[in-house]
């Protein structure tokens, strides 16, 4: 399970001021005081136009950034309770289109390096690789250097790549995105499988057809907040329509008529 | 930190690097190949060049005085013997001038190589073409000729005079005597070139890698997914800077192994022609030269990983790191260059300087020179300076901001300035670099033209520093109104600025009354200047030294160099009214105001002026209430070597440089007067509690 409480972050960007033409720099908020929470065998959809801060919300709960306030807390299996930034990573398996793979080595490899990294037993580690080929489908190109695979081929190694310490909590930033029909369903199945596993699953994405037929919980973000959450069918029946595309058109569209 | 994750960190990127085809060809490919090529390749040129120089003929003529006139024939006849004599291990051929050309025809249409004219007496010319490399070597070897020619003469001459001709020619005979072994020899010809090769190669194989890991790394975009792994900004640095010393060091290893394998093929085949082999040189003398200097090649090879991963780990390209690298590469290689100069000896203190202590350390080595106390600083040294270097990475190396932060640009020169957005302020990368180009420029081309053009020169070096951070100013398209602190005073600021200059100036008096006795130096902003100004007017001398630095200077440092410490200070989110962050920013600026003036006592004198205009000028933000403090300070130094008596008689403590007890017992408390006044007029008083506000 992870949650997240009064998460917020902030960057610089350069604006121009409208009255003399000239940019300055201001600082805004990416994520404004964000509170979540994604149990275990629950799929967990982030909704919102870009810039919302999704993607900032996903980094913050992935350690990969470290928010300006707020806590964020993980409970493994056994029931220990994780603060630690650095720690956490251990239990999370984190996936965007930013994390390349290292081209130069193979997949094999580049697998084994990271079990090491994570202190895994090398027979386990080895038992794991041999495992994650199988249900990745990789065993045709598993040696071959990465920078020679295909797109899907190397998306499917990026996936294998979260799995090889068997992590309790995933965290995809727009996994299907630019992908073909068949590698898109791969992973959406893949998710599916790891909810039936008691995974927990974090995920953003654009493909609200997607995420009505697989999140158990979807949150919209809108300017670094969330604006509304809950199961796709509640959201559809409130906010009418047929489906989760309509509801969130409505939601976006009442939002920014303030009358949310 | 992990020892186990670091381990397998490292192996990691030790996979990465030995698997990019370019580190293969950087490390092993142009050492193994390049050497030998190198080497034999010159070998061979030379071994041509020298059977050239035997197999060709080489055509000489001479002028048609020589066929007319009888002396002269006489003179031809005794140089052609020699030219084509026996003893000679190369052809002349003796071309006779046609009819109807002259030599410098012929010479022209390349009939003959070189041909010899005669002037007036007993003057010769010998014409060739230096560009034609048998032109040149036949008039090599006229010139000889010539010389065997002119012997003789004398010998005859002195015979004909009755005098034993050897013994005048050659009254002593002497010799010089080289008593060194054979192994000393060649241990002070390797001691002299080794370092630098040694140096160059550890540098040239440890930039390349430095610069994958870190901005390569950042550009293939496999940063982000270590980002997703449970380990340290510390691990990850020291996992890095473990493999590119590994790579240094290897790669130092093979560029040594192959230059020392190509020498090696040299003098075996030059002793298989049976030349001097150098072989009776006993080369186990060198083993423990050689033990030592792998030694001191791993410990280097830490250092320059390190230094090389700091220049390159901010880089946000491979390209940007590359322009970081290059400087590095250049003061290193500057550096190792110590071994070659006679007069730097191998001490202790010096073996506490990097790079130039193992220049210094393999030169001893190679000399049959043991001093273990200072091989072990060297060593410790370069294992201190590497480790002080990662830990400061580690401290900086926040990956998440690498990765992440946009704001991330600390020199904005390297930006074209069609893309510059304006109303940027510079960053610190700026700041050094301008600070650096200028004093260089002020040092040198100032002080230059200075001696050159006395006043003018003067007047130049003032207008370099005023320049330079305005064309800045203008590159960035900055803010100039921010950044150089361009706000009208108030007159309450201006005079409480003046307050305050005038106990600052008595203060820096006095404290140059105690300092001078100890650094037996003149506190005098131009003594060494006067002369140079002696004969211009009076009121362009007070220009010169009183208004222009008081104009350039406080543009340069209170404006330009200030200004960018502020504005980083409200970039890092710091309050710039806070006194602690006013505090460190003011005294930075002053320190390096005071370091420029270059003396030491000046340093001490300059900084109390410098102090109170810095302050002022941070505490108005205004430029001008500093400037005004400036020229003040200046113009009373001025007018007192120009009026001196008016200038004592008003103000009767400055006749001397010392201070007497009844001038010091009432020059404290107008100075402490001045000052609480001047800070009660600027509302600094208390200190500490600002009413003032900025806009």
């Amino acid at each position: 399970m992870i949650k997240a409480e009064n998460l917020s972050k902030t960057f610089e960007r350069s604006v121009i001021a409208p009255e003399t033409g000239r940019s300055k720099r201001e600082t805004f908020f990416a994520v404004k005081n964000v509170s979540l929470s994604a149990e275990e065998g629950e799929i967990v959809g982030l909704l919102g136009p870009n810039g919302a801060g999704k993607t900032t919300l996903l980094r913050m709960l992935g350690s990969l950034m470290t928010p300006d306030e707020g806590i964020i807390k993980i409970s493994t299996g056994n029931g220990d309770i994780i603060t630690d930034p650095v720690e956490r990573k251990a239990h999370i398996g984190y996936l965007s289109g930013n994390t390349k793979l290292y081209g130069r080595l193979t997949a094999r490899e580049m697998m084994r390096s990271l079990s090491e990294i994570y202190g895994m037993k090398k027979e386990n580690a080895d038992a794991r690789i041999e495992e994650i080929c199988e249900i990745m489908d990789m065993s045709k190109f598993i040696d071959n250097r990465i920078e020679k695979l295909s797109t899907g081929q190397s998306q499917r190694v990026s996936i294998a790549r979260t799995l090889i310490h068997d992590p309790e909590i995933y965290i995809f930033d727009e996994p299907t995105l630019g992908l073909d029909i068949i590698s898109a369903q791969a992973i959406v199945s893949f998710m599916k499988s790891q909810k039936g596993r008691g995974k927990t699953v974090m995920y953003s994405t654009h493909y609200l057809e997607e995420a009505q037929f697989l999140c158990d919980r979807v949150l919209v973000l809108y300017d670094g907040s969330v604006i509304k959450s809950g199961t796709p069918s509640d959201l559809i029946e409130k906010y009418g329509g047929e489906n989760l595309r309509q509801a969130f058109f409505e939601i976006i569209s009442l939002y920014e008529g303030g009358k949310l | 930190m992990k020892p186990s994750r670091i381990i397998a960190l490292f192996k990691r990127e030790m996979l990465d690097v030995i698997r990019d085809k370019k580190t293969i060809v950087m490390m092993v490919l142009i050492p193994v190949l390049l050497y030998p090529l190198m080497i034999v390749g010159m070998a061979l040129i030379m071994n041509a060049i020298v059977s050239n120089t035997a197999e060709n003929t080489y055509r000489v003529a001479f002028d048609n005085v020589f066929y007319t006139d009888e002396a002269k024939s006489r003179v031809k006849d005794e140089l052609c013997d020699i030219l084509t004599g026996d003893e000679t291990d190369y052809t002349v051929r003796i071309i006779p001038t046609e009819e109807g050309k002259d030599c410098a025809g012929m010479l022209e249409e390349d009939l003959i190589d070189a041909y010899i004219s005669a002037g007036e007496g007993g003057t010769y010319n010998i014409c060739y073409y230096n560009a034609r490399d048998l032109s040149a070597k036949a008039a090599d070897i006229i010139r000889d000729a010539f010389e065997i020619y002119s012997r003789n003469l004398t010998k005859e001459m002195i015979n004909l005079s009755g005098l034993p001709a050897d013994e005048v020619l050659n009254p002593i005979s002497f010799e010089k005597n080289d008593l060194s072994t054979a192994e000393e020899s060649m241990g002070s010809m390797l001691g002299y070139y080794l370092p630098f090769m040694i140096i160059t190669a550890i540098l040239l194989g440890a930039v390349y890698p430095s610069i994958d890991v870190t901005a390569g790394e950042k550009e293939r975009g496999t940063l982000e997914t270590m980002l997703t792994l449970p380990v340290t900004n510390l691990e990850l640095i020291i996992s890095k800077f473990l493999a590119v010393s590994v790579i240094a060091v290897v790669s130092a290893l093979l560029n040594i192994l192959s230059m020392g394998g190509a020498v090696i093929f040299l003098v075996l085949t030059s002793v298989r022609m049976g030349g001097d082999s150098g072989l009776n040189i006993n080369f186990a003398t060198f083993v423990p030269g050689i033990l030592f200097t792998l030694l001191v090649m791993v410990f280097f090879a830490l250092l320059v990983a390190a230094v090389c991963m700091c220049s390159s780990a901010f880089a946000k390209s491979f390209k940007e790191a590359n322009n970081y690298a290059t400087p590095v590469l250049l003061l290193f290689m500057f550096a190792s260059m110590s071994a070659m100069i006679p007069n730097i000896e191998f001490t202790r203190e010096t073996a506490a300087i990097p790079v130039v202590n193992v220049s210094l350390m393999i030169k001893s080595l190679f000399a049959f020179k043991y001093d273990y106390g200072c091989f072990f600083i060297v060593l410790v040294t370069n294992a201190l300076y590497a480790a002080l270097a990662v830990i400061v990475l580690a401290k900086l190396y926040k990956t998440e901001d690498i990765l992440f932060s946009e704001s991330f640009h600390s020199v904005r020169l390297f930006t074209a300035r069609r893309d510059m957005k304006g109303g940027g302020l510079p960053g610190l990368g700026d700041a050094v670099l301008l600070c650096a180009v200028t004093l260089v420029v002020v040092l040198y081309a100032g002080n230059f033209a200075t001696v050159r053009f006395g006043f003018g020169g003067v007047v130049f070096q003032q207008l370099v520093i005023m320049i330079f951070p305005c064309i800045y100013a203008w590159y960035i398209k900055s803010d100039k109104k921010t950044l150089f602190l361009l706000k009208r005073p108030q007159i309450r600021e201006l005079a409480g600025g003046l307050l305050l200059e005038i106990s600052a100036y008595i203060a820096a008096f006095m404290l140059s009354a105690v300092l001078i006795p100890l650094f037996e130096d003149s506190a005098s902003n131009f003594e060494d200047m006067e002369e140079l100004l002696t004969g211009a007017p009076d009121i362009a001398v007070i220009l010169a030294v009183a208004l222009l630095p008081a104009i350039g200077e406080e543009l340069f440092f209170r404006g330009f160099l200030m200004g960018t410490f502020r504005n980083q200070a409200v970039l890092q989110k710091r309050n710039t009214r806070d006194f602690k962050t006013g505090a460190f920013i003011v005294i930075l600026t002053t320190v390096i105001f005071a370091a420029y003036h270059m003396s030491l006592l000046r340093f001490f004198t300059v900084g109390v002026v410098g102090l109170a205009a810095t302050f002022v000028t941070y505490y108005t933000g205004s430029i001008f209430t500093g400037m005004l403090m400036h020229f003040i300070n200046n113009l009373v130094s001025v007018l007192l070597s120009l009026y001196p008596d008016t200038m004592t008689r008003l103000f009767p403590f400055m006749s001397d440089e010392t201070l007497s007890l009844t001038e010091t017992a009432y020059l404290i408390p107008i100075a402490l007067i001045c000052c609480i006044l001047g800070l009660f007029l600027l509302r600094a008083f208390p200190l500490g509690r600002q009413t003032r506000n900025r806009q």
